[in-house]
């Protein structure tokens, strides 16, 4: 208590050198919650669109199927057994059929998925529906990014070839009916959907489907040769993304923590250097060096207790208007999936997190030098003897 | 009773590869309630003495008996308890706490024991009281004369009651007037409350109020004789 309160009143009584260092610690805690928060916000942005456009809730695979080995994507196919089609029409699966396909737009090449999907199906959030409206059977809707690389709009024919279940070669002219845009990648880039029925049909793959993707009522349980993967598998990469951009910008933030940091490292030896008269005197009205050595360190690490009010007074403002107006980051086609605006998320957990590690390390760079405190010679220190 | 023994004592500090002896051989006893000083020219070894009776230093040989404690003897947590309950001590160059008030620098020693809130208030209120700074209380260091500061400090070396106060050069700073008023607060406290007073001192000023005083020079006793020229 003593402590405290003498740190209290010596922080304030340092004046302007007090609020500096405080200024740059406060800076440097707002700067990693909002940094980490903006990862977050884009850590929990990107799980939810690539579960509504990509995964659903996880998903069955033929067991075949290799989304990165396109030679087994020909054969991981099966038919829809009863207990497949109760769940389907139960609306807890939704089948869709892959085949590798090339595209000719405009008279250039192009490699592209093939994906048949069910008109009516709801767990993903393509625009499904839109076949349904369609005059021509042979019609698909691709995402913004697709049609940016292929050159197509609403109402283009492109000629789309593809192998049959024999591995025969057919090819047909499509109409793209509808463009949807996610912010998505692997939902868009070189995916072209259209009717499952349509696709089984192209395949001669009646009722067989390669993939079925569930929504959360599924038991998610391996059905016949179908191979239950859940979300830690499917975002997998996605969670990778974000623990390798958190560990980049440790760096930055180490650095930045580092330097305010050396400024109450630097403010607490000169403070130790000039006040030695002072800790000569607690230890004659009967401190012991340790206690001492308490007093300064407290003081030192109660930068970072005024550094987090601070940064409260004008980070949670910030922080509000952010997590209202979000960050924008344009139209990105990075290949990764990361929204137009991403809203930063700050959780209590990352906020009590922060604050630790702050709080923690300014009383570790405050207790190093106090611990010359306890090898004085108080004889020395109330002289003010430089030792 | 002597509550302070000094046998023997030698004190020897490095200097280059040898020493400096700033004690030889000194033998003295205090007892309670005395009013003494160590008087010599500069060196002579009279801080030195003070610290180590205020168990801030320790002898090189011999022995220095405070409060029937072996100061040689104590671990840093005894001698500052020994410090804290039982020895008061004034500067020469005050020594206040510069971001405390008044009441709050006599009040410090005071935080260290075991007292209630109310107890601390009244024994401040009266240490203030007995150095008439009750009206200054508010006041932080920077805002007092120096004879202020120094009344402070022997308010806030006797706010505990300690048996012993040490005060080293404690007019050094002072004008005369403000001197004799210290003197007076202090010799004034060492006869109502039997405080043992122990001054390091070249001051003629404060050689007047002593009762008793040893003459120190080059680390060794000269004399120690009661004062004649007392007031």
């Amino acid at each position: 208590m003593i402590a405290l309160k003498l740190a209290y009143k010596n922080l304030l009584g340092a004046g302007l050198r007090t609020w500096l260092n405080v200024t740059i610690l406060s800076f440097a805690f707002v700067l990693i919650i909002f940094y980490n928060g903006l990862l977050d916000g884009w850590n929990r942005q990107g799980k939810r669109d690539t579960i509504n456009w990509q995964t659903g809730q996880g998903q069955l695979w033929h067991s075949e199927y290799d989304p990165f080995d396109p030679y087994t994507i020909a054969d991981s196919h099966a038919p829809l057994s009863d207990i497949v089609l109760k769940e389907i029409h139960a609306g807890n699966l939704s089948p869709i059929l892959i085949t590798q396909a090339t595209a000719y737009p405009n008279g250039r090449v192009q490699n592209a998925l093939l994906k048949g999907i069910d008109p009516n199906q709801k767990i993903l959030q393509l625009p499904s529906a839109d076949l349904n409206n369609v005059q021509e059977k042979y019609s698909a809707f691709i995402g913004s990014r697709m049609a940016e690389a292929a050159k197509l709009n609403v109402g283009d024919w492109v000629l789309v070839r593809w192998r049959d279940k024999n591995g025969t070669f057919d090819a047909r002219e499509i109409q793209i009916a509808a463009i949807f845009k996610c912010d998505v990648p692997a939902a868009d880039n070189g995916q072209i959907y259209i009717s499952l029925s349509v696709l089984q049909e192209m395949m001669g793959l009646e009722n067989e489907a390669s993939i079925l993707v569930s929504n959360e009522n599924f038991s998610q349980k391996n059905i016949d040769q179908w191979v239950f993967k859940d979300l830690d598998f499917l975002l997998e990469d996605f969670e990778k993304l974000i623990a390798s951009k958190k560990g980049g910008s440790m760096i930055m933030q180490g650095l930045l923590l580092i330097l305010a940091l050396l400024a109450i490292f630097d403010t607490q030896v000169l403070s130790i250097f000039r006040r030695q008269k002072e800790i000569g005197t607690y230890i004659a009205l009967g401190l012991t060096r340790w206690q001492v050595v308490g007093i300064f360190t407290v003081e030192g690490g109660a930068h970072s207790i005024l550094a987090a009010l601070l940064g409260a007074v004008y980070g949670i403002p910030l922080f509000i208007w952010l997590g209202k107006v979000g960050i924008s980051f344009g139209t990105p086609d990075m290949g990764i999936t990361i929204a137009e605006t991403i809203y930063p998320y700050y959780s209590v957990r990352l906020v009590i997190i922060s604050l630790l590690i702050v709080v923690f390390a300014a009383t570790v760079v405050s207790f190093l030098p106090a611990r010359k405190i306890a090898k004085m010679k108080p004889t020395d220190a109330l002289k003010g003897k430089l030792q | 009773m002597d509550i302070i023994k000094i046998e023997n004592l030698v004190k020897n500090f490095p200097v280059g590869k040898g020493f400096f002896t700033a004690l030889n051989d000194v033998n003295l006893n205090f007892g309670k309630g005395e009013f003494a000083g160590f008087v010599g020219p500069s060196g002579s070894g009279k801080t030195t003495l003070l610290n180590i009776i205020g168990s801030l230093d320790t002898p090189s040989e011999g022995r220095a008996i405070v409060m029937d404690k072996s100061v040689s003897e104590l671990t840093h947590k005894q001698s500052a308890k020994l410090r804290n309950e039982h020895i008061g001590f004034i500067f020469q160059t005050y020594n206040l706490l510069p971001v405390y008030n008044v009441y709050e620098n006599v009040e410090f020693s005071l935080l260290l024991q075991k007292m209630s809130g109310s107890e601390r208030k009244k024994a401040v209120m009266q240490a203030l009281e007995w150095v008439g700074l009750t009206d200054k209380i508010k006041s932080k260091p920077n805002m007092l004369s120096g004879g202020e500061c120094q009344r402070v400090a022997i308010a806030r070396s006797m706010v505990k009651k300690p048996q012993i106060v040490l005060a080293d050069e404690p007019t050094a700073n002072l004008d005369s007037k403000n001197s004799h008023h210290i003197l007076q607060t202090m010799k004034k406290l060492n006869e109502e409350l039997n405080v043992t007073f122990l001054f390091a001192t070249h001051d003629e000023k404060v050689m007047k109020y002593l009762n008793r005083i040893v003459t120190l020079e080059d680390g060794k006793v000269l004399s120690d004789k009661q004062n004649n020229l007392k007031l």
